[in-house]
């Protein structure tokens, strides 16, 4: 990322991470913050916006800022915005066109389109049920002891598959003990809830209705047997932003570098 | 109606299709009778009648698959007064009898999730998400549905049928007749009968409009004979379930039930339904059950599971559970009595507002409190259908009627009759396990 | 007279009421249960209504005043939970748990009438099983046309009249019913106006609706006193706001109305069961039942009804014209089938037509959930 004066900052508060990116006055990326989630939300922003001013030499008032995300209310900023504006804004700029975005965050999912003058043009959101979200990859990762962010490269080590049919998360908790029970190997049964999240999200995308090309955001994009999945959900190709999770804070700072 | 549909379907319907289905008829019978054929332990064979099942409805369906350009074409709801279509020479199709085949056949989960595709939420009855799913495309397993001339819907078995026929006469663009059937929450009173009446004598108008003819009153009091007399034999069908043992079981009654459904008004349905009483009389001479070893005896509640029903079947009959009835399948026997076949129209407007669907929920209890005596019934299962509030809403006070005021064992078990998502089988089985374990088997 | 907050709050905990505004001044209603306590002081009977359509001329004609229970929103239902499967409608189980804690105990009577199968699931249950000490009636309400649909909801009204009288209400002359209905249909008209004229009304959607939602309750000629004294109140400018179109069945729990306002937004035009899909035209003829079964069927395409497709999208699409509306909240109850069904073609028809439209799931709760405050942020920052 290139080095230059920051002019505007985005905030996502996200359930599961923090994140703040900072934009020059032409828009570019120049810098970001990311960080787990803590309870205490305005602590965490406090200091997050402290170490931020720090990083940019200078301090930035709140008319710099736009916030998004589930804690935005929490959070000193000029303006809030929700995710799927900040979302399609950001993807928008990253990518250069509109299309479906695929979100899978921590606690939600949401399937965002994008016109071809990056507004938003339908959105359908999943924030119901774990089911549907990385909190279900989650769960299942602490009940096969295995790290988070290997449970793409797992599912993908094998070819075959075992299916996990339960609609409910903890449900499949129990499925996926009875799977192992029964002595299938993990990384058939890893594959097999990959295989169950996106075919959830694959039946969100529709329902909003799909405009070419697809694209994944959200901290579950870096998992990469979700893409593989989705794209074989979809029968079509599903591109990935330069930096999936960071896709709300940039369409936020986007905003408020425009405000200006 | 025109040459081409004319000989399209006499050829593949009356000559190709007949032959071949009789054909596969005479070899399915063949196969059943031989030695060997049957191998289980705990259930008698399938009925002898079944190969002829099969060709009527593999018969229904091909009927239909040419039906469009041949006849008239209505879309009807189960509990609908067909009589009068079938005299008008209608083809009829339900489609909540197709998606009770695709539920069966394991289809109906895909052309729910195109529906869901489509919009159509979750929460809606998975019998209409089936069909919308077919509406729009998706993969029946009986080939080819015809598209409907005319709609027929009434409201005697819920309010949705309404709600589902007004989206498609909007995708069809084709007249809905409405024979609306006021709720019965006491005894009939006379101006609901006069209102069912109004609009059956405004739906036999509208019917002969889109089929450019005139209905003969001669035609229709054959059918309405027919449909009478079938119902009449379903009746007797279902009584035979009375008998120790009971030489058929509700789930056979629930495919048997096909032709009283969606053939009621045929010749056809008339002659099985007389062969199968005469092969039940048969079994009960013989003292042969439906079980190899009947234990106890239950009855069952609202829609059947349908993609469930084999390993169900065999879950209960592996310990003995007969299950002798259902109010399901009484439905469509209970009336019979009220139907008078020399005034068509105005008992059609009594008889279509009384099924058990259309009455209190107070009825309900009395009739399963009355079919439990009669069938000596140990227990019941109460289906909790997620997508059917009027047979279900009520269950858990008629569950604890039940088990308390009658000391019968009564399970309340959740699922769906259509949609296996809402379904799981550790859950289920469980809690069947637990009540078999209450029954003492 | 103002009540205090403090006496609010503990009639809150009696009976729902609604709130008064902390800027008063701006409309002063009663609440539900002052409203019952002044009516039942002056010798009068009170019927407890479920949704949606009914005779109301009918009910005041016998000196009864009908209050409508609408949920209430934020109900503990445990105790209706015992009765009644968790994919029955919000409302009918929210009402049944409301009675079943001895809340409508104030009441003389329940009128249930029929509009779905949870409500028809809920009149039964009511009649067979738990059978409360109020008398249960039933008011069946057809969703055919013409002349057949017609004789048979004045012989469903005529119905009713004799039940009113059987459990020992006053029995109404002509003259008594054709008043009341005149009482009505003027407030009818009234509201017609109201929801006419939301845009150049000097007052909040909230406060709005607090009016508007006062017919489900106070006496018509209340009411119509009520609603004139906000009309004349009209301005020539529209209220600032994106302007949308708000559909479904009850637009509870009412921060959904702060949720709108804090997104810019403000409600134009009402596809709302208790209010704008109940906006009913004045009857013909001099027979009283008869006029009013047809005002009763007069009025606008619902899906409760059983409206076709198009007259629904007709209907909408009107709606967004005259309100110059930039799209349409169709904020849904779970498992409400009537609306459900429609949803997808109705929301193709209107997009067709180039009007924008989003689904919002209620479960009749008692604060609105922030998914649904981010879901309404974010479709009027799209229609913006």
């Amino acid at each position: 990322m290139s080095s230059g004066e920051v002019s505007a900052l985005g905030i996502d508060v996200g359930s599961t991470t923090f994140k703040l990116v900072a934009v020059d006055t032409q828009g570019s990326m120049l810098w970001h913050i990311l960080e787990p989630s803590q309870p205490r939300l305005e602590e965490q922003a406090r200091r997050v916006l402290q170490e931020a001013s720090a990083k940019a030499g200078r301090e930035l008032d709140e008319g710099s800022i736009v916030a998004t995300g589930y804690g935005r209310n929490l959070v000193p900023a000029g303006r809030r915005v929700t995710e799927i504006t900040c979302h399609a804004r950001g993807v928008f700029a990253a990518t250069g066109h509109g299309g479906t975005l695929v979100d899978i965050g921590g606690q939600d999912s949401k399937v965002i389109v994008i016109g071809s003058d990056g507004r938003v043009t339908n959105f359908v959101m999943n924030d119901k049920c774990a089911a549907g979200t990385g909190r279900f990859l989650e769960v299942a990762a602490t009940r096969l002891e295995l790290d988070l962010d290997e449970l793409g490269r797992v599912a993908l080590e094998s070819e075959e598959e075992v299916s996990i049919s339960s609609t409910c998360t903890v449900f499949a908790e129990s499925e996926i003990v009875s799977q192992i029970a029964r002595g299938h190997p993990i990384e058939q049964i890893v594959r097999g809830l990959v295989r169950s999240l996106t075919r959830r999200v694959a039946a969100l995308a529709r329902s909003a209705g799909i405009s070419e090309p697809v694209m994944l955001s959200g901290g579950v994009a870096r998992n990469p047997a979700v893409r593989e999945f989705l794209a074989q959900e979809l029968g079509r190709p599903v591109e990935l932003p330069e930096h999936p999770q960071l896709m709300g804070a940039y369409g936020a700072a986007l905003l408020a570098q425009a405000e200006k | 109606m025109n040459p081409f549909g004319f000989l399209r379907y006499h050829l593949n319907v009356n000559l190709l299709g007949k032959s071949f289905l009789r054909l596969d008829r005479m070899r399915l019978s063949r196969r059943m009778r031989r030695t060997g054929f049957w191998r289980d332990e705990h259930l008698s064979p399938p009925l002898l009648t079944s190969p002829r099942l099969k060709e009527l409805i593999s018969s229904h369906y091909l009927k239909g698959r040419y039906a469009n350009g041949h006849c008239p074409v209505a879309w009807v709801t189960s509990g609908g007064p067909v009589e009068f279509l079938v005299a008008l020479g209608y083809y009829v199709l339900y489609p909540e009898n197709h998606g009770a085949v695709c539920g069966i056949r394991r289809s109906a989960e895909d052309l729910c999730i195109l529906a869901e595709g489509h919009g159509y939420s979750r929460d809606i009855c998975s019998y209409a998400r089936t069909d919308f799913g077919a509406m729009l495309g998706g993969k029946t397993p009986v080939g080819r549905l015809p598209r409907p001339d005319l709609l027929l819907c009434c409201s005697n078995i819920c309010q949705t049928v309404l709600l589902w026929y007004r989206v498609l006469a909007h995708h069809f663009k084709v007249p809905l007749i409405l024979v609306e059937t006021p709720f019965l929450y006491r005894d009939a009173l006379p101006h609901q009968v006069e209102y069912v009446k109004h609009q059956l004598e405004a739906g036999v108008e509208q019917a002969e409009r889109v089929a450019g003819r005139t209905l003969a009153p001669s035609a229709l009091d054959r059918v309405a004979r027919l449909s009478k007399e079938a119902s009449l034999s379903w009746a007797e069908i279902m009584a035979c379930g009375k008998q120790r043992p009971a030489p058929i079981t509700a789930f056979d009654e629930f495919i048997h039930m096909a032709p009283i459904v969606e053939m009621r008004g045929e010749q056809f349905t008339v002659d099985y339904y007389r062969a199968m009483l005469a092969e039940l009389s048969g079994r009960i001479e013989r003292g042969v059950g439906a079980l190899a070893n009947e234990k106890k005896r239950i009855l069952w509640d609202n829609l059947p599971i349908w993609y469930r029903m084999r390993r169900l079947s065999r879950l209960l009959a592996e310990r003995g559970v007969a299950m002798v009835a259902s109010t399901y399948t009484n439905a469509w026997g209970e009336l019979a009595e009220m139907m008078d076949s020399s005034r068509p129209l105005e008992s059609a407007a009594r008889v279509y507002l009384h099924p058990i669907l259309n009455r209190g929920t107070g009825h309900k209890l009395e009739t399963i409190k009355t079919m439990a005596k009669e069938y000596q019934a140990d227990g019941i299962i109460l289906h909790s259908d997620r997508s059917c509030k009027p047979y279900s809403v009520g269950q858990m006070d008629q569950r604890e009627k039940l088990a308390g005021e009658m000391g019968l064992p009564a399970l309340l078990l959740e699922a769906d009759h259509n949609d296996p998502r809402v379904y799981s089988d550790e859950q289920a089985e469980n809690r069947l396990e637990a009540f078999m374990e209450v029954l003492g088997v | 007279m103002a009540l205090s907050t403090r006496t609010f709050d503990r009639l809150n905990e009696i009976f729902y009421v609604v709130p008064m505004s902390e800027s008063s001044g701006e409309i002063a209603v009663p609440g539900r249960i002052e409203t019952i306590r002044a009516y039942k002081a002056l010798g009068g009977k009170v019927a407890a209504v479920f949704p949606i359509h009914y005779p109301r001329a009918l009910f005041r004609a016998c000196d009864i005043l009908p209050v409508e229970v609408w949920g209430p929103p934020g109900v503990d239902t445990c105790l209706g939970d015992a009765h009644l499967q968790a994919y029955t409608c919000p409302i009918v189980r929210a009402g049944l748990s409301f009675l079943l804690q001895g809340k409508l105990d104030l009441v003389d009577m329940i009128v249930v009438p029929h509009a779905c199968d949870s409500l028809q699931g809920l009149g039964s249950i009511l009649l067979d099983f738990i059978k409360p000490a109020r008398p249960v009636l039933p008011f069946y309400v057809p969703r055919g046309e013409g002349e057949p649909a017609r004789q048979f909801l004045v012989a469903e009204i005529s119905r009713v009249r004799d039940e009113l009288c059987e459990i020992g209400c006053k029995s109404p002359t002509p003259e008594e019913i054709s008043e009341a209905l005149a009482r009505e249909e003027r407030a009818d008209a009234a509201l017609a106006e109201l929801l006419a004229r939301t845009a150049n009304l000097p007052t909040s959607d909230r406060a709005f609706y607090r009016l508007v939602r006062s017919r489900e309750y106070l006496p018509a000629e209340e009411f119509e006193k009520a609603a004139r004294a906000l009309l004349v109140r009209k301005t020539e400018k529209a209220r600032p706001g994106i302007p949308v179109l708000l559909s479904g069945i009850v637009p509870e729990p009412g921060e959904i109305f702060d949720a709108i306002a804090s997104a810019s937004g403000r409600v134009a035009g009402d596809d709302l069961c208790c209010s704008g899909r109940r906006l009913y035209a004045p009857g013909h003829g001099n027979d009283p039942l008869s006029r009013m079964a047809d005002g009763l069927l007069s009025g606008p395409p619902d899906s409760t009804r059983g409206s076709s497709v198009e007259e629904r999208i007709a209907h909408l699409s009107a709606l967004v014209e005259r309100h110059a509306a930039k799209g349409i909240i169709f904020y849904n109850l779970k498992f409400c089938e009537p609306e459900l069904f429609y949803l997808p073609q109705l929301r193709q028809g209107l997009q067709a037509a180039g009007v924008r439209s989003v689904v919002i799931e209620s479960d009749l709760g008692e604060r609105l959930s922030d998914q649904t405050v981010t879901r309404i942020e974010a479709f009027l920052e799209s229609v913006a």
